[in-house]
C-alpha cells in the first residue's frame, strides 16, 4: 500500500502526458488548421494577402516542435491559451462549460445507477417471479434507444404537450430533469445488464448454497450475499461509463441547448481549435484517471480478498 | 397571409415587400417593457464587428452598435444615423462625414470623430499587433484625419463608390475604443463589445446565452426610423437552442417570443397557429453552384452550359422550400442592386444539355455516365452546411444531373479539409456560394480573385490553379466597385451577371431568405438591409 500510490500518481501523470502529446500529433495529421479555418471562413471575406497576414501574426507556420514546447510549457504553467475559433480564453470556456457537464454527468450517472440497481433487485425478487423475464429484457429496450430520439420525446411529451417543464430558460435544477433522464436510460443499460448477469453467476455460487441451508431468507441472501459480491464488475464498467458521459454527452447537449464539454469538443475537433482540444483531452484524462484510481481503491472495501499491493495483508 | 403566398412570383415579392413595410406600422401605443426571448441555432463567434456576416454574430451586432449611416431596408437608400451628414469627392477617393453630437458609447466614452476615425483605420487597415483583421467591405483604405471634434474626414488609394454603403453594414459597427484596443483572441466575449447601440450586453453564459438590456439613454436612433428614444423592450435574453424542432416546438408552446431560422417544412405549423413567419431578403448572390473552370472536368463551356440547363431549380424550389425562397432569375436576387432579369437564360432543358455534352466528346458509356478519353464525367462538392437544407439541395441536383449522364458526389468533410480542398480545383470542380450584401460591390467580393475569388482564378486565393484567369471578367467587376456614377455602376452589375451565365461559370439555384418566426404578441420587428433582425423598435403585447 506504501508505495501503491505514488506509483499509481506516476502512471496517471504519465497517462496525461501521453494523452495530451498523442491529441497534439493527431491534431497535426488533420489537413488544414484553426487559423486557416477561422480566416479563410467566407463570413470574413478576407483576401489572400490578408489571411497570410493572419496566419503570420498567430505563428501558424512555427515549426511543430516549437508549437508543441510553446503549449506544453504554457499548460505546465496553467494558462490553456485562447481558442481561435470563439475568441475567447480556453479557461474561460471551461470555466463556462464544466459545472453543466458535471451536473449532467453525474446526475446522470446517479439516476442509471438507481435505474440498473432497481431492474436488478426487482427482477429477482421472489414476488415478482413472474414478471422476471419482462423485467431482464428491459435492458436491451433501454440500450436501443436513440438519445437524440428519447431527448426529443421527452421535451416534447413534458415540455410542450404537457408543458409541465420548460425547456427554454428553465430553473437551474427544473433544466437538469429532463437531460438526466435523457442521459441516464441509455447508460443504465449496460449497468443493468452486467448487474443481472454478475447476481446470476454470483447465485451459484456453494457460498450462497450455505447461506441458504443455514436459513436464511431470500431477501437477505439477496442484500447481504449476492449483490455485494455482483457489484465489482459492475463497479469497473461504471468507472469507464462516467468518464465516457463527462465528454461524450454531445447529443444531449445540443437537443437541450445545454452547451457542455460534448459540444465543446465536437466544435473544436470540427475547427482544429487546439488549444481547446487540448484542455477538453487533458480534462478528460484526469477525470479517468482519478475515477479508476477511485474504483481501485473503493474495489478491497467491497471485497477484502482484493488488495492493493498483491502481496499479503 | 395565406392567401398572398399563392400569387405569382412578380406580386408575390411586391406583396413580401409591402407586408414587410406593414410589419412597422401599428395603430396601438407599443407596450413598454418586457424581455423578448430570441432563440438563435449556434453560437455567436467572435464578434470583433468585420466578423458580423455570421448571422449569429449580427443578431447580436445588430442590437448594441450603431453604424455611421443607416441604409432603409425599404428604398436601400443609404440615410443618416451617427453621421448627420457627408460629402465626398467626385472620384469617390474622400469622404468627410459630420457626426451627431452628444452620442456616447455605453462605457460612457463620446463616439466623436476621434472614435470614428480609430475604428475605419482598424476596419480598413486591420491590426497585425492586435491580430484584428481587415474588413470586407472597405476597400483601398489610406487613412483618416479627424478634422475637428465632430468632423473626420477619409482618404482612399482608389476610388471607393462602396464605401458610403459599406459605412451601412453589420461590418462597419462603431465600438469605443477600450473595444478597439483588445487582441482578436479576446472580442469572442460579448461582454467585451462596448457599442453605442439600443441595448448593451449584461451577461452572458459562453456559447449558451446573452442577455441584452436596454439604454435609458439612447437617443440617437436613425432620424428616419418610426422608432426614437429608448427601446421599447427591457432587454433581449438570446439563447441557443441547435435543435431545430426544439426552436419551433418552444416557440409554439410559448417558451419563447423569436427564433431564427425556420426550415421550409416547419413554417406551415406556424402559419397554422397564425404565428407569423418573417422572410427577409439577403440581397445578394443567389444560393448558387460555382465551376472551378481550372478544372479539366469543368474547363470546357458546353459542360458547364450542359450543367446549367440539366439543374431543374423550379423541382427544386417546389420539393424542399416554400414561396419564401424565389427561384433564382439571375446570378443575384431580384432584390438586389442593380439586378437584371435573365430568367431565359436559365432554361431547364435535358435535351440541350444532352446536346451540348455529346458536342463536347463526353458520350454515355455502359453505367449511364459520360466518359471522354477514357475519363468518367464524375465531379464532386462539399456540402456547405449555412445554407438551408444544402445537403438535400444538391442530392436532388446530383439525380437531376444523373438524367444526362453526369455523376455527382456530395461531400461532407471536417472543416479542414474541406477549406483545403476547396482551394483546389483539382479536387473540387465545383462550390456552393452565396453572399448577402446590399451593394452591386456584392458581386464583386464573390467573384473578384483578391476577394472570395469563388471561381479559383490563376493569382487568386489558391496556388493550386494552374492556368485559369479570365481577364475580362475580372475587369467588369473592378469597374464596378470604381464606377462613381450610381446609374452606370447599377447598368455594370447588369454586365456582369450576363457574362457570369454566358460563360456558364454560375448555376444560380434560389434567393436565400433569412426566415425568422415570431410569436403573434410580437411586434415592430424590423430588419436591416439583408435579414438581420433589428430589434429597437420591437415590443411585447399583453398576452
Amino acid at each position: 500500500m506504501r508505495h501503491y500510490l505514488p506509483r499509481r500518481l506516476a502512471a496517471g501523470l504519465l497517462v496525461l502526458w501521453a494523452a495530451f502529446t498523442l491529441s497534439f500529433v493527431l491534431l497535426q495529421v488533420l489537413p488544414g488548421d484553426a487559423v486557416l479555418i477561422k480566416f479563410q471562413n467566407p463570413d470574413l471575406g478576407l483576401s489572400p494577402q490578408q489571411i497570410a497576414e493572419m496566419r503570420q501574426a498567430y505563428g501558424a507556420d512555427n515549426s511543430l516542435w516549437q508549437q508543441y514546447l510553446h503549449t506544453l510549457t504554457a499548460m505546465l504553467h496553467g494558462d490553456f491559451g485562447y481558442s481561435v475559433q470563439a475568441g475567447v480564453p480556453v479557461s474561460e470556456l471551461l470555466g463556462s462549460n464544466l459545472p453543466g457537464t458535471l451536473r449532467l454527468a453525474l446526475g446522470g450517472f446517479l439516476l442509471a445507477g438507481l435505474l440498473a440497481f432497481a431492474l436488478s433487485a426487482l427482477s429477482r425478487l421472489p414476488a415478482l417471479r413472474g414478471l422476471r423475464n419482462l423485467l431482464q429484457s428491459v435492458p436491451a429496450l433501454f440500450i436501443s434507444i436513440p438519445t437524440f430520439w428519447l431527448g426529443i420525446a421527452l421535451i416534447q411529451l413534458f415540455s410542450f404537450q404537457l408543458r409541465w417543464i420548460p425547456v427554454i430558460n428553465p430553473s437551474p435544477w427544473q433544466g437538469l430533469i429532463l437531460p438526466i433522464v435523457t442521459v441516464a436510460i441509455p447508460i443504465s443499460a449496460p449497468l443493468a445488464q452486467i448487474l443481472l448477469r454478475s447476481i446470476d453467476d454470483v447465485s451459484t455460487r456453494p457460498f450462497v448454497a450455505v447461506a441458504r441451508a443455514k436459513g436464511a431468507s431470500e431477501t437477505y441472501v439477496l442484500w447481504r450475499h449476492i449483490l455485494r459480491n455482483a457489484m465489482l464488475p459492475v463497479l469497473t464498467i461504471a468507472g469507464l461509463l462516467l468518464g465516457e458521459l463527462i465528454a461524450g454527452a454531445l447529443v444531449t447537449e445540443t437537443v437541450f441547448g445545454l452547451g457542455g464539454l460534448g459540444q465543446l469538443t465536437q466544435q473544436a475537433v470540427n475547427n482544429q481549435d487546439v488549444a481547446v482540444l487540448q484542455a477538453v483531452v487533458m480534462i478528460s484524462a484526469l477525470g479517468f484517471v482519478t475515477i479508476n484510481l477511485l474504483v481501485d481503491l473503493v474495489m478491497p472495501l467491497l471485497d477484502p480478498r482484493l488488495t492493493l499491493s498483491g502481496g499479503a495483508v | 397571409m395565406k392567401t398572398l403566398l399563392t400569387l405569382l412570383p412578380v406580386p408575390r415579392a411586391l406583396a413580401f415587400t409591402l407586408l414587410a413595410g406593414s410589419f412597422t406600422v401599428h395603430a396601438a401605443a407599443p407596450v413598454k417593457g418586457g424581455t423578448l426571448i430570441y432563440l438563435e441555432q449556434q453560437a455567436h463567434t467572435n464578434l470583433y464587428p468585420p466578423a458580423g456576416g455570421f448571422y449569429p454574430n449580427g443578431g447580436i451586432l445588430n442590437q448594441i452598435t450603431d453604424k455611421l449611416t443607416w441604409q432603409n431596408p425599404q428604398t436601400l437608400q443609404v440615410e443618416p444615423w451617427i453621421a448627420e451628414s457627408w460629402t465626398t469627392n467626385a472620384d469617390k477617393t474622400e469622404y468627410t462625414f459630420k457626426i451627431r453630437p452628444g452620442v456616447t458609447f455605453s462605457d460612457g466614452t463620446p463616439l466623436d470623430a476621434n472614435a470614428v476615425a480609430k475604428n475605419f483605420d482598424t476596419y480598413g487597415l486591420g491590426n497585425k499587433a492586435q491580430r484584428l483583421p481587415v474588413s470586407e467591405v472597405i476597400n483601398n483604405y489610406e487613412r483618416s484625419e479627424v478634422v475637428d471634434p465632430l468632423t473626420v474626414k477619409f482618404y482612399f488609394k482608389k476610388p471607393s463608390p462602396g464605401f458610403l454603403q459599406g459605412t451601412a453594414t453589420i461590418g462597419s459597427g462603431l465600438v469605443s475604443l477600450s473595444t478597439l484596443a483588445q487582441s482578436f483572441d479576446r472580442l469572442g466575449d460579448a461582454r467585451h463589445i462596448i457599442g453605442s447601440g439600443p441595448f448593451v450586453v449584461s451577461d452572458e453564459k459562453l456559447g449558451r446565452e446573452v442577455d441584452l438590456v436596454a439604454r435609458k439613454d439612447y437617443r440617437w436612433g436613425p432620424k428616419s426610423s418610426q422608432q426614437q428614444g429608448p427601446a421599447n423592450l427591457d432587454g433581449i435574453k438570446i439563447i441557443v437552442t441547435p435543435e431545430d424542432s426544439v426552436r419551433i416546438g418552444a416557440l409554439l408552446a410559448g417558451q419563447a417570443d423569436f427564433i431564427r431560422q425556420v426550415q421550409a417544412y416547419d413554417e406551415k405549423q406556424a402559419k397554422e397557429q397564425s404565428f407569423p413567419i418573417y422572410a427577409a431578403p439577403t440581397r445578394g448572390v443567389n444560393d448558387s453552384i460555382s465551376f472551378r473552370p481550372d478544372n479539366p472536368l469543368v474547363s470546357d463551356i458546353r459542360v458547364r452550359q450542359a450543367l446549367l440547363h440539366a439543374t431543374n431549380a423550379k423541382q427544386i424550389v417546389e420539393t424542399l422550400f416554400s414561396a419564401n425562397y424565389p427561384q433564382a432569375t439571375s446570378v443575384i436576387a431580384t432584390t438586389a442592386a442593380g439586378y437584371v432579369n435573365l430568367a431565359d437564360k436559365l432554361t431547364f432543358d435535358p435535351t440541350k444539355a444532352k446536346a451540348l455534352l455529346d458536342e463536347a466528346g463526353w458520350k454515355p458509356a455502359a453505367d449511364g455516365i459520360r466518359q471522354k478519353e477514357g475519363q468518367r464525367l464524375a465531379l464532386t462538392l462539399y456540402e456547405s452546411v449555412p445554407q438551408p437544407q444544402n445537403k438535400q439541395v444538391l442530392q436532388l441536383v446530383a439525380q437531376q444531373w444523373r438524367q444526362v449522364g453526369v455523376a455527382l458526389t456530395i461531400k461532407a468533410g471536417d472543416a479542414g479539409s474541406k477549406t483545403l480542398d476547396s482551394l483546389d480545383p483539382q479536387k473540387t470542380p465545383l462550390n456552393v456560394t452565396e453572399v448577402g450584401r446590399a451593394d452591386p460591390d456584392v458581386i464583386k467580393s464573390s467573384f473578384y480573385p483578391a476577394n472570395r475569388d469563388n471561381l479559383l482564378q490563376k493569382g487568386g486565393s489558391s496556388d493550386k490553379v494552374k492556368s485559369f484567369r479570365d481577364d475580362k471578367l475580372n475587369q467588369l467587376l473592378v469597374n464596378i466597385s470604381a464606377e462613381v456614377d450610381p446609374t452606370k455602376r447599377l447598368q455594370l452589375t447588369g454586365d456582369v451577371q450576363r457574362y457570369l451565365l454566358d460563360q456558364a461559370y454560375v448555376i444560380p439555384i434560389f434567393e436565400e431568405p433569412q426566415v425568422y418566426a415570431g410569436a403573434p404578441w410580437l411586434k415592430g420587428v424590423n430588419f436591416e438591409a439583408v435579414g438581420r433582425p433589428a430589434l429597437y423598435g420591437a415590443w411585447l403585447e399583453k398576452h
